[in-house]
């Protein structure tokens, strides 16, 4: 008994694993809708808002770099003018230098120019620094204070000790010194207002290069900026109508997340689920009234068919009242036999057609195709021998089991073969074959009779919805498109053949192992 | 009574043949059973029944076509025709075509022997039930 418990649990576990519901999608539209709103929030409208920021940061940058390197240029400038300034007041005083040496006359002049030039330099000191290094501004500073010291002394000696002069040797000494600090200082000015230009030249070229270059960085981040958005719209766009393909298709799986994102789309997305929630509780409720429908037209077999064990148990007992003194034990025994069989026949064909009529929970099991086409056609059979048509079943050998919604799968067969037997003449025969489908991993089953045939200009109709060629108030027009439904939900398809006049070929073709899909849930 | 009704039973439920025959027996008819109604046509075709008793609804022939070929053959035969509630207009359709009486499946082994007492009748035989039947009835 433990034993017995023991494996039945295993089994059931193991059955629960693998059990799906195939048209209950409230949980997996529930798990979908949690996936999709899991991920980071990333709207079409923050890409845009992004985007703007990006090019106002850019642009409020490349107006600092501008402006920045204006006040450079000013400031260069300014500067430059200084330096013009002081290598001019350098000149002059040289020149009046020179105007002594030559014809005598005052230093004042030379010793106030190279006063101012002095003035300059230590004014702008930092930018001279600046530009030369600390220990050339020093040499340069040092230079002029020389240069001014020799002014000086000349000065001097020229005031106290005109006699002085006559000392030729003491004033060409001075003279030489001057020359070369006024020289050298000549030169530094002059290498300085050069070093200045070249600066304040390419401070005018970065100004250009940045022009060019923010322009042109902002021209290829706008472009790659439309390009990711369209496509990023595009691309959703076109998810969403394949999406509304397969949903008009009759492939109603919700929508999974597909990107690591949500934004509007994902809204939609949202809403499409649970719009398939909605069209899959109605289907469900189309396919149960649709088999309600079918419960009632075989009621009058199964009534039927029942009559018959009941009137076996009724003769048996009434003999068996009548005779029993004069029966042996034997045969009293045989007859209650008979009745406890007919008895079990009886519930059987009830439970047959209630199994069918159950509103079960869908489940996926595995099942053997023959027994769940001969229970089938066990269904209908009275109903169908009363029309006065055979039905023949061939199950090829070694045929896969298929994995599926039994109940669900047993309802196409019986709408088809139903068909097939309204469709086929008094005392006609209805093939019921189950074979290897040509796809691979596929099996065919083919309800073949050879009625009327459809004529075929509506034969591409039949699987519409509402579309009966049945006088009014005999077919729903749902029957086929309920079943393709079904089949479709199963990864399959029906097929149909027909030839006017000789008869009809509904192929079922259903995947052996694929199914259920898994539905994988990022 | 000098000579014994024969009755020839048709039904695919064997339980059907085998409870009647002895009932049908004991009520003083002499009873031949089938199963196969094409097995029974071969035996009408070589004897006369004075009552036949078949099912409707079979699978290699149907009552219907019993019943002409019946009547075709021995016109003088009773037929009695055994339904199923169901088939009502089937067993409409059975008196128009010459079907002496029907009875409705399920029914009681005495309902069927007053129907053969009423064809017995219509034969110019009779059978005594009072000493053969149930105390039922």
């Amino acid at each position: 008994m433990t034993e017995f418990n023991k494996s039945a649990g295993d089994h059931n576990q193991d059955e629960d694993s693998r059990v799906r519901k195939v048209y209950d999608h409230m949980e997996i539209v529930e798990k979908s809708r949690q996936a999709l709103l899991s991920r980071r929030r990333f709207s079409v409208r923050h890409q845009i808002y992004i985007a703007y920021a990006l090019v106002f940061l850019f642009a409020l940058g490349v107006a600092a770099a501008l402006i920045t390197n204006i006040y450079q240029i000013k400031s260069q400038l300014q500067f430059l003018e200084f330096v013009n300034e002081f290598a001019s007041e350098i000149q002059q005083a040289r020149r009046y230098e020179k105007n002594f040496f030559l014809y005598g006359t005052n230093l004042d002049d030379a010793l106030e120019n190279i006063h101012l030039a002095k003035t300059i330099f230590v004014q702008n000191a930092d930018q001279f620094a600046a530009i030369l290094g600390q220990k050339q501004q020093q040499t340069f500073l040092a230079r002029i204070s020389a240069y001014e010291d020799l002014l000086d002394r000349l000065k001097q000696i020229q005031g106290r000790k005109p006699q002085l002069f006559k000392n030729t040797k003491l004033l060409s000494k001075i003279e030489d010194d001057l020359r070369k600090y006024g020289k050298e200082m000549i030169d530094s000015a002059q290498g300085l207002i050069k070093k200045e230009k070249d600066s304040l030249s390419r401070t005018l070229d970065r100004s250009r290069d940045i022009h060019i270059v923010s322009l042109v960085v902002l021209l290829i981040f706008l472009a790659v900026h439309a390009y990711l958005l369209v496509a990023r719209i595009y691309s959703t766009l076109k998810r969403f109508s394949g999406y509304a393909q397969r949903i008009a298709a009759g492939d109603i799986t919700p929508i999974i997340p597909k990107r690591r994102f949500r934004d509007e789309f994902t809204e939609l997305a949202i809403a499409i689920n649970e719009m398939i929630k909605e069209m899959d509780a109605r289907e469900a409720a189309l396919i149960q009234s649709h088999k309600m429908r079918a419960v009632g037209t075989l009621t009058a077999g199964v009534a039927h068919e029942l009559n018959n064990p009941l009137n076996n148990i009724m003769l048996t007992i009434h003999m068996l009242m009548e005779d029993y003194k004069e029966l042996s034990e034997q045969e009293r025994f045989e007859m209650m036999n008979d009745i406890a069989n007919e008895t079990g026949r009886a519930k059987n064909i009830i439970a047959n057609l209630l199994d069918f009529a159950r509103e079960s929970a869908t489940t996926i099991e595995t099942f053997d195709l023959r027994k769940l086409l001969e229970d089938t056609i066990s269904l209908v059979r009275k109903q169908v021998s009363l029309s006065g048509i055979r039905i023949e079943l061939q199950v090829a050998e070694n045929l896969p089991s298929i994995h599926g919604d039994r109940q669900k799968l047993q309802q196409v067969f019986l709408n088809l073969i139903l068909n097939a037997v309204d469709a086929s003449e008094k005392g006609g025969k209805v093939q019921v074959m189950a074979l290897p489908a040509d796809k691979p991993n596929h099996v065919a089953i083919k309800i073949i009779d050879y009625g009327k045939g459809i004529p075929k200009h509506i034969l591409s109709s039949i699987f519409d919805p509402f579309f009966t060629t049945k006088p009014k108030g005999k077919g729903t027009g749902l029957g086929l498109s309920v079943s393709q439904g079904i089949v479709a939900k199963h990864g399959g398809q029906i097929e149909v053949t027909s030839e006017e006049g000789s008869g009809s070929t509904f192929t079922v073709v259903l995947p052996v192992t694929t199914f259920p899909k898994e539905i994988p849930l990022i | 009574m000098a000579e014994r009704l024969e009755i020839l039973l048709l039904d695919d439920e064997p339980i059907v043949g085998k409870r009647l025959k002895p009932a049908l027996e004991k009520s003083g008819c002499k009873v031949e059973v089938f199963e196969n109604p094409l097995e029974a046509m071969d035996r009408l075709e070589q004897k006369r029944f004075d009552i036949v008793v078949t099912d409707i609804r079979m699978d290699e022939m149907d009552g219907l076509q019993v019943l002409e070929r019946v009547l075709a053959k021995w016109p003088q035969t009773k037929v009695i025709m055994i339904t199923g509630y169901a088939m009502m207009a089937l067993a409409r359709e059975s008196m128009e075509k010459g079907a002496f009486d029907f009875i409705a499946k399920p029914f009681r082994p005495d309902d069927l022997r007053r129907v053969i007492a009423k064809a017995a009748k219509a034969l110019g035989s009779s059978i005594d039930f009072n000493t053969a039947g149930s105390k039922q009835s």
